[in-house]
């Protein structure tokens, strides 16, 4: 039943495969055009936790440690240069950790800022957060303790 | 054995993804305004020439980035351009499609100023028109400019890979080549576009030749907005 179902594909979806080949696009672009949506629907699913870096820094705690996330200066504004410090609490990291900024539900390209290790449990690391032409001003900064968490703290820039 | 600096694996690469998940989106109806627009059907060569020319802008802007290794101070420098460009490519875009069906402002007074055999006649003929394929390369060096939030990200990778290189001649083929990497990644999802485009088991193609040149109107009418809000 199984194989000729895959040889053979029901009446629909052969007549659909017709059509759409007689308009010069084949199955290889139908697949292309459902992976560009693919991300969107992988993004959805993934947690964030809001807050205003404008006036106060990124909490997040669970299992006995916290960290915080600060950026400054104050406002954070997109195409300038910009500071971030982790503040770890709790039991330390032995890998150091990372941050990946970028929009949510857009793709933006790999931004990363290493961060080197300061005073004890803080890291620091200086990166730009680019502007959107789109207008759009949400963006995430996703903290990495590697083989430990993934944390996305989500807030507005000014442009 | 040579080295390939691992960043422009990591850039062709966020160049595909990107080409999928940000350019269809943003720079998608350039692409199908521009498609439209070229009559003869099934040819990817004007879209060849446009990409080439978008690629060498950002092969050059990574050049600078990397021979500066300051993404701030460059981008800062060129904000003003890049709105210019912007709302100026709004306005071509606007003006190619108001040509497109047949209402292409100015006509008259043009044609009053210069004359009508005269090489600018003829040059703004062909580029507005869209007839002339190589009139697709200046665009895309042209619009290879147009602010681009991905672009930007890998402008800060070329900017940072010079400032980490050891010279300014390393910084320089650094950060080209992340930006050349990058642009070569966008192109299969924008020749994706252009095929998609291409419309060519279209009979009625004057139908689409309106359709698009209305098309054109409006996503110049967006750009000049996007450009003066920028």
């Amino acid at each position: 039943m199984l194989p000729s179902m895959i040889l053979k594909p029901p009446l629909f979806f052969r007549g659909m495969t017709f059509r759409l080949k007689s308009r010069g696009i084949s199955a290889l672009e139908c697949i292309l055009i459902c992976c560009i949506f693919s991300p969107v629907l992988i993004n959805a699913e993934e947690q964030m936790i809001p807050c205003n870096v404008h006036t106060e820094a990124c909490i997040f705690s669970s299992a006995g440690r916290m960290i915080t996330l600060e950026i400054t200066p104050r406002p954070v504004k997109a195409m300038q240069e910009l500071q971030f410090k982790l503040t770890i609490i709790g039991s330390q990291i032995h890998k150091l950790p990372f941050i990946d900024l970028g929009m949510p539900g857009m793709t933006m390209g790999p931004n990363r800022i290493l961060l080197t290790p300061g005073a004890a449990g803080t890291y620091e690391g200086k990166g730009v957060i680019v502007r959107c032409p789109s207008g759009r001003k949400t963006w995430f900064a996703k903290v990495t303790l590697p083989e430990i968490w993934d944390i996305r703290f989500v807030f507005d820039v000014v442009y | 054995m040579s080295y390939i600096d691992p960043l422009y694996f990591v850039f062709l690469t966020a160049g595909i993804t990107v080409g999928f998940g940000h350019c269809i989106g943003m720079c998608g109806p350039i692409l199908v305004s521009l498609s439209l627009k070229i009559r003869k059907k099934g040819t990817l060569y004007p879209h060849v020439l446009y990409h080439s020319g978008r690629i060498i802008t950002y092969t050059a802007l990574g050049g600078i980035m990397g021979a500066t290794g300051s993404f701030t101070l460059i981008a800062a420098h060129i904000a003003w351009l890049q709105k210019i460009i912007l709302t100026g490519s709004g306005l071509l875009v606007m003006v190619m499609g108001l040509s497109m069906i047949g209402r292409t402002p100015w006509g008259n007074r043009f044609k009053e100023t210069f004359p009508s055999g005269g090489i600018i006649t003829k040059g703004f003929r062909k580029f507005f028109d869209g007839t002339s394929s190589p009139a697709y390369f200046p665009m895309g060096l042209l619009l290879g400019l147009l602010p681009c939030g991905p672009v930007y990200t890998a402008l800060l990778a070329a900017a940072g890979s010079g400032m980490n290189a050891g010279s300014i001649q390393a910084g320089i083929i650094r950060g080209m080549g992340i930006m050349a990497c990058f642009g070569m990644g966008t192109l299969p999802s924008l020749f994706l576009v252009a095929k998609l485009a291409d419309m060519g088991w279209l009979k009625k193609r004057e139908t689409i030749y309106r359709i698009g040149g209305f098309l054109m109107i409006v996503v110049g009418f967006y750009f000049i907005v996007k450009g003066i809000r920028y």
